[in-house]
């Protein structure tokens, strides 16, 4: 009996409780399902005085698009923000997990945090779980050393560039940087290069699609642009299909009005004597 | 392999299971009990992992009346699947699972007779008529056709001979008895086992079909 | 995820949204029983549907309840489906590596402004937040299908409600471990519409 009420407070970190059903489960022939897969582009350029981190816009399950206007570049700390590839989940949970701890060690501090301070997070939190939390990451920001680009893979390893390209859609974006890139670009050339590279990306690779998202990271101020362009936009519909009322066949329906909300509450019963 | 069948009607339950105790290929056993008594108006049959079996339902029935003692009154049926269910479900997570499908039978003074289908993921629901095991591919369909909430007595034990027939029929395992219970206002009754033997005397009596002849 | 069956999906309409799901039980091809509940309401203009393995079905549902309960002692307030979203979802994702199957679909409506939202998740919690609709469960296939062509912005409740319907009883005929009737709930400010349908039975 006890049980059912004193589990559940929460432990911090992962659960495992799960794993030896499911390990029987798969023994069975029912294999754990599959979760959504962010196949992507994600592309990161470092330019005259900022950082240009772009991605695409689709989710996918299997074969089918879960999502077709996700939000693929994550809050870091207001100067840093990170794409994500891999394991949709994975790339969500660790980028809010890593700007809280952030946030923390920024009040902890009282300084801007710097690039190269949430790369050292990203890749120890990930080296940690051996690759088996499937996030690779284009990681951007600017702080009082500079602009600063680093690419971070599913298994801890990391890397400095001044342009970096992830996920599926990575060679096809990798191809427009190394035939475009060039140091100090404008501000506006560097959008108009993160762009093409991550149209690269949605045009020849099936993981990837729908629209570019960009987001410029200056000293000072950041410009989240959602959606960059209005490309592939759907195709109005001539006709409608739309359904009469009274179509659908209803065996029983039950109308409840909402008047009263209540909401369970706790009256203190006495407030505890603070005086000395 | 086991068989667990349980049917609901509008004033009793009536739930039967096989009394076969099997190790790999060899009959071990065939009076074996697999219905326990839960509390006075409820109870669970269960079969699965041999072992379990006992260990399961002995452990929530020894709950279920701890409860009582403890609280002065009994669970109700519905309480006492939730109850069941979290403790499977809580197992099934744990180092040591219950490999146990179980049907939970009983009679609620409010709300009258209940019938809980529970299988080893720890999944419950609800059912009018329920069975475990391979015999149910074959006797659903008939609670299916003879089901209806007001029954007789008489005519529900029938239904259920119509069940362990075709199991005799068509299944090629070997469960010949299937011991009876049935729960109503007044508590657990044991009826007679359907015995493949009670079947075929039965069989044996009734005359054949006139064949009209021209 | 296809052991028990079954299918849940949700549609913003104007000022109001729509849940529903089908209501079979199974077990791989055998039917058991035709009342079983996936959608379960969280709060006067809440409900979640939990479609995927049954015992994580009820399993999920418990805990929420629970995790719903202690907030509503501690903010002694109705939750905003967005954060109970975010609660469903890091709930799962503390399960990363041995989850629950369950795709939960979430719909209500604000508690202040009664703005319409919608959200679905896969099992490891990743939040998918769309402008139209949601789909979970075994076939999500033929909804996300027939959805996309029967969806239109601003539907009045009544006309949700036959969309919603006949997106669901149509993907349901293309799926056999999912259907043996449904159920469907239409959440407006002031009032909850629940109605169950009349579906095919093969």
């Amino acid at each position: 009996m006890a049980s059912v009420l004193v589990q559940e407070c929460e432990r911090p970190g992962f659960s495992f409780e799960n794993c030896q059903r499911n390990a029987f489960l798969a023994s069975k022939g029912f294999p754990v399902p599959k979760a959504v897969k962010t196949g992507t582009t994600i592309a990161g350029i470092i330019c005259k005085d900022g950082v240009i981190l772009g991605a695409d816009t689709r989710a996918t399950e299997h074969t089918t698009v879960a999502d077709k206007n996700c939000a693929k570049i994550h809050y870091i700390a207001p100067n840093i923000y990170c794409c994500g590839a891999g394991t949709a989940a994975d790339t969500e949970k660790t980028c809010s997990l890593i700007a809280s701890q952030l946030e923390l060690h920024h009040l902890n501090t009282g300084r801007v945090v710097r690039v190269v301070t949430a790369n050292n997070m990203f890749s120890q939190m990930l080296f940690r779980y051996q690759g088996y939390i499937g996030a690779a990451l284009v990681l951007g920001g600017v702080d009082n050393t500079g602009p600063h680009l680093y690419c971070i893979f599913p298994h801890g390893s990391s890397d400095q560039l001044p342009y970096a390209t992830m996920g599926s859609g990575s060679l096809a974006a990798m191809a427009v940087f190394e035939t475009q890139w060039k140091p100090n670009m404008t501000e506006e050339e560097g959008k108009q290069l993160v762009n093409d590279a991550i149209q690269a990306g949605i045009y020849n690779d099936l993981g990837s699609g729908s629209n570019v998202n960009i987001c410029v990271i200056r000293k000072g101020s950041v410009d989240y642009i959602r959606p960059y362009g209005d490309i592939n936009a759907k195709g109005k519909r001539q006709g409608s299909y739309h359904y009469k009322r009274g179509t659908t066949a209803v065996l029983s329906s039950k109308t409840v009005d909402i008047e009263d909300v209540s909401v369970h509450t706790v009256e203190p019963v006495e407030s505890m004597d603070t005086s000395a | 392999m086991e068989c667990l069948l349980g049917v609901a009607f509008r004033d009793f339950v009536l739930i039967a299971a096989d009394m076969t105790n099997a190790r790999s290929i060899m009959v071990v056993k065939d009076d074996e009990d697999k219905l326990h008594k839960i509390s006075n108006k409820l109870v669970m049959a269960i079969c699965g992992e041999s072992g379990d079996t006992t260990q399961f339902a002995e452990y929530i029935a020894k709950n279920i009346q701890l409860y009582k003692m403890r609280n002065g009154y009994e669970l109700s049926p519905s309480a006492a699947a939730n109850f069941t269910r979290r403790n499977l479900a809580d197992y099934l997570r744990s180092q040591s699972p219950y490999y146990v499908n179980l049907l939970l039978a009983g009679y609620d003074d409010e709300t009258g007779p209940e019938l809980y289908f529970v299988d080893y993921l720890a999944s419950m629901v609800k059912v009018p008529y329920a069975a475990h095991g391979y015999g149910g591919f074959f006797s659903l369909s008939i609670m299916d056709r003879y089901h209806k909430a007001d029954v007789s007595k008489d005519d529900a034990y029938e239904i259920m001979k119509k069940c362990v027939r075709e199991i005799h029929k068509r299944l090629i395992v070997n469960l010949p008895n299937f011991k009876v219970q049935l729960i109503d206002k007044n508590g657990i009754h044991d009826l007679p086992p359907i015995t493949a033997k009670h079947l075929a005397a039965e069989e044996a009596d009734v005359p054949l079909p006139e064949v009209r002849v021209i | 995820m296809s052991y028990n069956g079954g299918a849940v999906l949700a549609m913003k309409g104007k000022k109001c949204v729509a849940i529903a799901a089908d209501k079979r039980f199974g077990i791989q091809a055998q039917t058991l029983a035709l009342d079983f509940q996936k959608i379960f309401e969280m709060g006067p203009h809440l409900y979640v549907g939990l479609p995927g393995l049954a015992t994580d079905t009820q399993t999920v549902h418990e805990r929420l309840k629970f995790r719903l309960n202690l907030y509503e002692l501690k903010e002694s307030r109705h939750i905003h489906p967005k954060t109970f979203g975010n609660m469903v979802s890091n709930m799962l994702y503390e399960k990363r590596f041995g989850p629950y199957f369950v795709e939960p679909v979430i719909a209500g409506l604000d508690p202040k402004t009664f703005e319409p939202y919608v959200c679905s998740m896969d099992l490891i919690g990743c939040i998918n937040e769309p402008e139209d609709f949601v789909v979970a469960g075994t076939c999500t296939e033929q909804l996300y299908g027939v959805c996309e062509a029967l969806w239109e912005p601003d539907l009045e409740p009544d006309d949700l409600f036959e969309t919603i319907s006949q997106a669901l009883t149509n993907a349901l005929d293309r799926d056999p471990i999912s259907g043996w009737g449904a159920v469907v709930h239409i959440i407006e400010k002031d009032k909850i519409t629940t109605k169950t349908l009349k579906t095919r039975m093969d």
